[in-house]
Formats: structure tokens, sequence, C-alpha cells
């Protein structure tokens, strides 16, 4: 990240190269549209270039800095294109478009992670797992939420702890580590 | 009631990004003095971060890298069109300074009651002019030192920006409505001492802000200036 710091664009492209599938995974997730996602992810690069600064170590990996940004600018383009409507995409359906990428040893060991998180996040109860995935991966707020599910926002927000809380202990105190 | 919360209710919602942005103001202004919450969110942000990985996993499309580094291409060649300075990244001083390019125009920015910042201290002899800035909503000190029409923004004692976000500083110029991005964004370090340089000069500039914004930083202001320094 120093190189990226000073510059190096031979540095950023071995950023994109190890974190572009991750970011463009949650891009595609969130967005559903794979012409929006690309453009997200080409939005969250170009402002990391710009900034490669900005990343600070003690805060966590660089994969965790990448995915934020990615997640921002999405919620972003969300709020652009007001296109919530049209998010929703089966994990199966994407399966089944996506090309499947030449694993490495190290992304083979950080999908045996992800699948852990997955895991927790699935054995969730299902509405703690549905309040958790609108608020992370829809970008909408308790009080969105709370008028689509009819539902009081305290319900709501008291969902969201439950389940993190459950995922936690799940994942151990670690869960850091994997992204 | 600002400042007042059921400690562990919005933690949850807060690393999730799920509460309001006056809530989320709200909340990040508790997290100064509550340890509780603190670590509450630091617990949760963790998990909040692993879940950035659950989605199925797939390599970017082919052609997404090409695209990806003909826009740098092209961000750096607009950058040096335009005799930018500041646009690349680096490090000033004890501070975490992190600049970004000013882009985009703003939109209506939330009326901020500014306490008068005063002239403390002149250096005659070097043309250096110290204002001490309005500190607000945060514990710690702000001062701008202006000389030869650049400013150099001093914390002291300021908290790190709460998880997820980090400080963003503006521009007021005069006659604007609204504040203008100057493309900085940055921290504080362990002792909560910073030293940042606020891009080009302060001609024409009335005022310099500071908000918290998100990690990545944002186009227009989400929340009430920390620090304010009138320059008039």
């Amino acid at each position: 990240m120093q190189l990226v710091r000073a510059g190096d664009a031979r540095a950023f492209e071995i950023v994109f190269d190890r974190h572009s599938g991750a970011a463009f995974s949650l891009a595609y997730r969130m967005c559903g549209r794979q012409a929006m996602a690309e453009d997200v992810v080409q939005e969250a690069f170009v402002s990391m270039w710009r900034s490669g600064a900005r990343y600070d170590a003690t805060r966590g990996s660089v994969r965790t800095w990448v995915l934020s940004v990615v997640r921002n600018r999405t919620i972003d383009a969300f709020r652009r294109e007001s296109a919530k409507g049209s998010r929703d995409v089966s994990e199966e359906g994407i399966a089944e478009r996506m090309p499947a990428p030449e694993l490495t040893d190290a992304e083979v060991e950080r999908r045996d992670e992800a699948r852990q998180v997955r895991k927790a996040l699935v054995e969730l109860p299902p509405d703690q797992r549905q309040v958790i995935e609108l608020a992370y991966f829809g970008g909408f707020t308790h009080s969105q939420i709370a008028d689509m599910l009819e539902l009081p926002s305290g319900t709501v927000k008291g969902r969201m702890r439950l389940g993190l809380t459950k995922m936690r202990l799940a994942l151990g105190d670690s869960p850091e580590v994997m992204v | 009631m600002p400042g007042k919360h059921d400690c562990g209710v919005d933690a949850a919602a807060y690393v999730l990004g799920a509460l309001e942005p006056d809530e989320a103001e709200a909340f990040s202004r508790h997290l100064t003095t509550c340890v509780v919450c603190r670590d509450e969110v630091a617990a949760f942000q963790h998990t909040a971060n692993a879940l950035a990985m659950t989605p199925p996993q797939h390599a970017a499309p082919r052609g997404l890298k090409r695209r990806v580094m003909r826009a740098v291409r092209e961000s750096d060649a607009a950058d040096q069109a335009q005799g930018a300075s500041a646009r690349r990244p680096r490090r000033v001083g004890s501070g975490l300074f992190v600049p970004r390019p000013a882009v985009a125009a703003l939109g209506a920015f939330a009326v901020v009651v500014v306490i008068g910042a005063i002239i403390v201290g002149s250096n005659g002899s070097s043309g250096t002019r110290t204002i001490a800035a309005a500190v607000t909503g945060t514990p710690g000190t702000a001062q701008l030192s202006v000389s030869g029409g650049h400013g150099q923004l001093v914390l002291r004692n300021f908290p790190q920006p709460a998880a997820g976000h980090i400080y963003e500083m503006w521009e007021l110029r005069s006659g604007a409505k609204a504040p203008a991005p100057t493309g900085t964004l940055f921290s504080v370090n362990s002792s909560g001492a910073g030293n940042v340089g606020v891009p080009g000069g302060l001609h024409g500039v009335s005022k310099v802000l500071v908000t918290q914004e998100p990690v990545g930083g944002s186009l227009t202001p989400t929340s009430t200036p920390v620090i304010v320094a009138s320059l008039d």
C-alpha cells in the first residue's frame, strides 16, 4: 500500500488483482445487476487510487478497506438511482451466470473462511438474518426496514443486535482475519 | 435527547449503517464518552466486516481491470491538465493526512452554529497568525495557523473518528452558501494530535470546517462540523 500511496500504478494493479473478485461479488450481491456492479467497482477503485493514503493498517486489512469503500459506493449508487426494487437476485442465479474464477491457495482459504461466515449468517433465525441482510446488503435504515416489515423500530434494532451477537459468538473472537 | 442513549440498543444498527443520519451522528458523539458502547461497536464491527465476504465469490468480469486502469490513467491526466495540487496522497506532520480530490458540486448544507473564531496570536516578523477554531461536540482543541496565504490545521487531544468514519476538511468561500470539499481526509494519531495542511491557498476562503464522514469521504457534509475556523 505504500507504493500505491506513492502513485505506483503497478502496485495498484496488484491490489486490484487481489481484491477485485471480492469487491465485485459484494457489489453484485447488493446491486443484482452486473453492469451496475461493474460501474460501482470501477468507481470505488478509482476513488481508492486517488486517495490511497486513506487506508489505515491499524483499522483492518486492505480487503476490509476495499470492501467498505465498495459498499459505501454501492449505497451511494442506490441513492442516485433509486434502484431498490430490482436488487435481489438469488445466489443460484448469480452462480449460473458468472464465470468461475481460477482459485489460488489464498483464495481457497478465503473462501473457506467466507463459508464459515455465511454459515453463521444462514443459521440465524430468519427474522434476525432478514434485518441484517436488508441493512447491510440493501442499505436500508432501521426505520425503512421497520416500515417494510411493519415492525417497531426497536424490534428491528433488537433483532440486528441479537443476530450480530450470535454471529460473533459463532465465529469466535477474530473474524477480522477473514477479510 | 442529544447525547442520551439507551446503551446497547444502537451499536448493532450503527455498524450495519442502519441508523438514520442524525441518529448516527448523535451516536458517534455518544461513543466519545461511553466505553461500553465503544467496546460493543468494536466487537460488532469485526462481524459486520465479515459480512462483506458472505456473498458467493466470483471473479471480476473480464475487461473490468482494463476499464479501471484506463479510468485511473484518465483521472491522473485530468488532474495534470487542471494543474491540481495535492491530488495525490501524502502524509504530513503527525496526523494521518489523506487528501482526496475535490469533486462534484455541493448540495444544500445544514446551517451550522458557528462560534466565532478568534485570533489568539500573531507573529509579526513571519506574518503567521494563529486562529483558535471552534470545536463542537467533541473534546480537543484546534487552531488554524495561517502564513503566506496558506493554512495548517493543528489538532490536539482529539478523539479518533468513530468506527467506520474519518475526518473530512471543507472550505467555505466568501459569498458561498455551502462548503466545498478540500479533498482532505484525515485522522489523528494515538495521542489525539494532527497537523493537516489546507490544500491550495486560503484566498477567498472565509471558513475552514471539519466534519466526520463515513470512510471514503462524502461529497457533501453529512454531519455537523466538529471544527469551524473563521478567517473573517
